[in-house]
């Protein structure tokens, strides 16, 4: 049985080592999204954030205030824009980050209520983080006002008032300093997710291949079994998403320098798992495919859609409420928001959640794909 | 001993059976042939036999031992020479033959000594090398052959070895037959050419609509014939034959034309070959020769199902 599989494992191996198209599509996609990643984000490192602000509290506003309040920040630039707009920007990226203030933002707040400015941004945690600091801290002074003043709308006023126009100390922190870099591996990972999909659709749809020249009805007429053949595949599947994964982080840290912002090892161990769902994926699209063409027609449709729901391309917030939850149900979207947090600062360890979920797409893919084969086979599919 | 047990087989895909309640023995030291048109169901009785497809009903026995219940030893003693090829382009002709015999486990010296022998044996000894991408339709063949055999099986089914292949490969692949079945291996030669049947063939069944409707070595099938005849005439020209003509003359079962051959079958006991030569003369037929042919497997056919192989 081991030797059985071994030797079939031998075999793909030396197949995809002598097709020079898989190398292609295995290793040099991938570093070049790296590269291309490195083109959209890798320069904008010191220059000024693009904050674009949505107010739909009208101008004469503590909304319009904390606007302003940003606006004479160091090194970032406010427009003024309505919210269609805002998104639009965000998504063409001419702004890093946008904010929208919901109409009855100062009420609230003059209220005691704390009100929830929505804060988007095209470079993920940190810049988010960043606008989010700052915007708290003029509107935190603001809902101490309001706590002082309880109930009392004129008395808010007046300390409000006093506040506003106190001249008050402008941070002059320097901004995002390694986040441009988070940023590249952000985005090159979202590539690098679309690129191990692909090569894990193409390495599985290898047994359609193999159907197709009968050299699958040859090795079937042997003594080697077909669960020994899968899993040769799956194994060689799994060894080149590794190398794949492996190649393009070295590529990325080792010879461009660019800091993850993750230890090397909880980023490759976190992407080999999402691997594991990858193939389990890939598993599943050609069990339900009845031919080459077929499986090739459902790669496209589910591969590049959901790497874009999940926010691969985009982040997830500029993407509507129904939309962001139906991402949750994708694997990619976990493994982004693992990385997401490591990047913020957390452990492998802190993410029990992700891990789990991660490894239960992979198991549930690969539980339905075999039983789909197994009926397949009672069938005689074989021919 | 019986190498081969078929007992009362059906495969059925949907409702069409294309093999309908099929026996047959295969005997050990035979080079039996399976001879039937397209769509007959010789590749689907073929893939039952090599576990490929599940039979609906019956059992099928390999060296006595059903496949069922111990596949691994039935797949073990068989060698399958698929009816399309069924090699690695990326691979050389050598590294095909020797993944495929590793199936059965050789390894090492064993391996290698089986895979030159196979190359060898095919006439492919000092192609070993070269990638099947640069190798004649004949040569493929015939690659597809070695990597049926080395691991030696004991039944080597072959499913229409020669379909489409140059004179050269179709006598060389005919002669490795020969040799496979001298050298102790039983052989089960699939096709729907008579003549290569007819030359090799030790025993022979003929398949129809998924039923075995004779079977016996070719003298038994032919003794079947004793009511027709078959008339060959040459004409210089194929023009205004008139075969219709030639179909309405009283005891002629079948006429066809072939290649400035008039092939008549026609009842033994009716002499209308005063009246055939009549029409052909009527119709200024260049005649250049007439001969009555001894029986042949093609007229076993038509005798049995009233068409032509070839139909
Ligand atoms: N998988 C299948 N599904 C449906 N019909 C099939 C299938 N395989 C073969 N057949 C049909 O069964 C009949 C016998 O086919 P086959 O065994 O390939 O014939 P042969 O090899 O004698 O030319 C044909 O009519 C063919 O169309
Ligand atoms: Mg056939």
């Amino acid at each position: 049985m081991r030797n059985d599989w071994l030797w079939l494992v031998r075999k793909n191996l030396t197949l995809i080592l002598r097709d020079r198209k898989s190398g292609l599509l295995h290793l040099i996609l991938p570093i070049a999204g790296v590269l291309l990643s490195l083109l959209l984000y890798g320069n904008t490192n010191s220059g000024t954030l693009h904050i674009g602000i949505a107010n739909n509290d009208g101008d004469v506003s503590i909304a319009a205030d904390a606007a302003d309040y940003l606006s004479r920040l160091e090194k970032v630039e406010v427009t003024m824009l309505d919210e269609a707009k805002l998104k639009e920007k965000i998504a063409s990226r001419e702004i890093d980050s946008g904010v929208v203030f919901p109409a009855g933002f100062s009420e609230k707040l003059k209220h005691g209520e704390a009100p929830a400015a929505d804060i988007v941004s095209i470079r993920g945690a940190q810049v988010t983080a960043y606008v989010g600091a700052m915007l708290n801290e003029y509107l935190g002074n603001t809902a101490a006002i309001a706590q002082t003043s309880a109930s009392n709308p004129e008395l808010f006023d007046r300390l409000y008032e006093d506040f506003a126009h106190s001249g008050y100390q402008v941070s002059s922190k320097t901004l995002r300093d390694s986040s441009g870099k988070k940023d590249v591996t952000y985005q090159a990972i979202g590539f690098l997710i679309l690129f191990m999909l692909t090569s894990s659709y193409s390495l599985t749809e290898f047994m359609s291949k193999e159907r197709e020249n009968r050299t699958f009805l040859r090795m079937m007429s042997s003594p080697v079994s077909s669960r020994i053949y899968v899993l040769a595949n799956v194994t060689v599947n799994a060894i080149v998403l590794a190398v794949q994964i492996v190649l393009t982080l070295i590529f990325m840290e080792v010879v461009l320098g660019i800091d993850a912002g993750v230890p090397f090892g909880e980023l490759t161990a976190i992407l080999f798992l999402f691997a594991l769902a990858a193939i389990g994926l890939s598993l599943l699209i050609v069990s339900f495919s009845s031919s080459n063409a077929a499986s090739a027609a459902l790669s496209n449709l589910v591969i590049t859609p959901t790497c874009l729901l999940s926010g691969c391309f985009f982040p997830t917030d500029i993407m509507p409420d129904a939309v962001r939850r139906i991402s949750s149900f994708l694997p990619q979207r976990w493994l982004l928001d693992s990385l997401d947090k490591l990047q913020g600062g957390e452990r492998l360890s802190d993410l029990p959640l992700n891990l789990a979920i991660l490894v239960a797409f992979a198991a549930a893919f690969a539980l339905i794909a075999a039983y789909r084969l197994s009926r397949k086979d009672n069938t005689g599919q074989f021919v | 001993m019986n190498v081969l047990d078929i007992r009362n087989v059906t495969k059925t895909f949907g409702d069409f059976a294309a093999v309908d309640n099929m026996s047959l023995s295969v005997r050990e030291g035979e080079i039996f042939g399976f001879l039937g048109a397209n769509g007959a169901g010789k590749s689907t009785t073929i893939h039952m036999v090599s576990s490929l497809l599940k039979a609906t009903k019956g059992d099928i026995e390999i060296l006595g031992k059903n496949i069922a219940k111990f596949p691994r030893f039935a797949k073990a003693n068989i060698g399958i020479v698929p009816q399309d090829l069924a090699i690695y382009e990326q691979l050389t002709a050598y590294e095909n033959v020797r993944f495929f015999a590793g199936l059965y486990g050789l390894r090492g010296s064993l391996l290698q000594e089986r895979t030159e022998e196979a190359l060898e044996f095919v006439g492919l000894g000092d192609k070993a090398k070269s990638f099947p991408k640069s190798f004649s339709g004949g040569m493929k063949r015939r690659l597809n052959i070695a990597c049926a055999i080395a691991h030696r099986p004991k039944l080597i089914i072959m499913d229409e070895p020669t379909v489409g292949i140059d004179p050269h490969s179709r006598n060389y692949i005919l002669q490795s037959v020969r040799k496979l079945n001298e050298m102790g291996c039983t052989i089960i030669y699939t096709s729907h050419y008579m003549e290569e049947v007819e030359e090799i063939c030790t025993r022979i069944a003929i398949v129809d609509h998924g039923k075995i409707i004779a079977e016996g070595t070719k003298e038994q099938l032919k003794a079947i014939v004793t009511d027709t005849k078959e008339i060959w005439i040459g004409v210089r020209s194929e023009e205004g034959v008139g075969i219709e003509a030639l179909r309405s003359i009283p005891g002629i079962v079948s006429a066809r034309i072939d290649d400035g051959m008039i092939k008549l079958q026609s009842k033994a006991e009716i002499n209308n070959l005063n009246e055939i030569i009549q029409q052909l003369i009527r119709s200024r037929a260049d005649i250049r020769s007439v001969e009555e042919q001894a029986p042949n497997l093609e007229s076993v056919f038509l005798t049995l199902t009233g068409r032509n192989l070839r139909d």
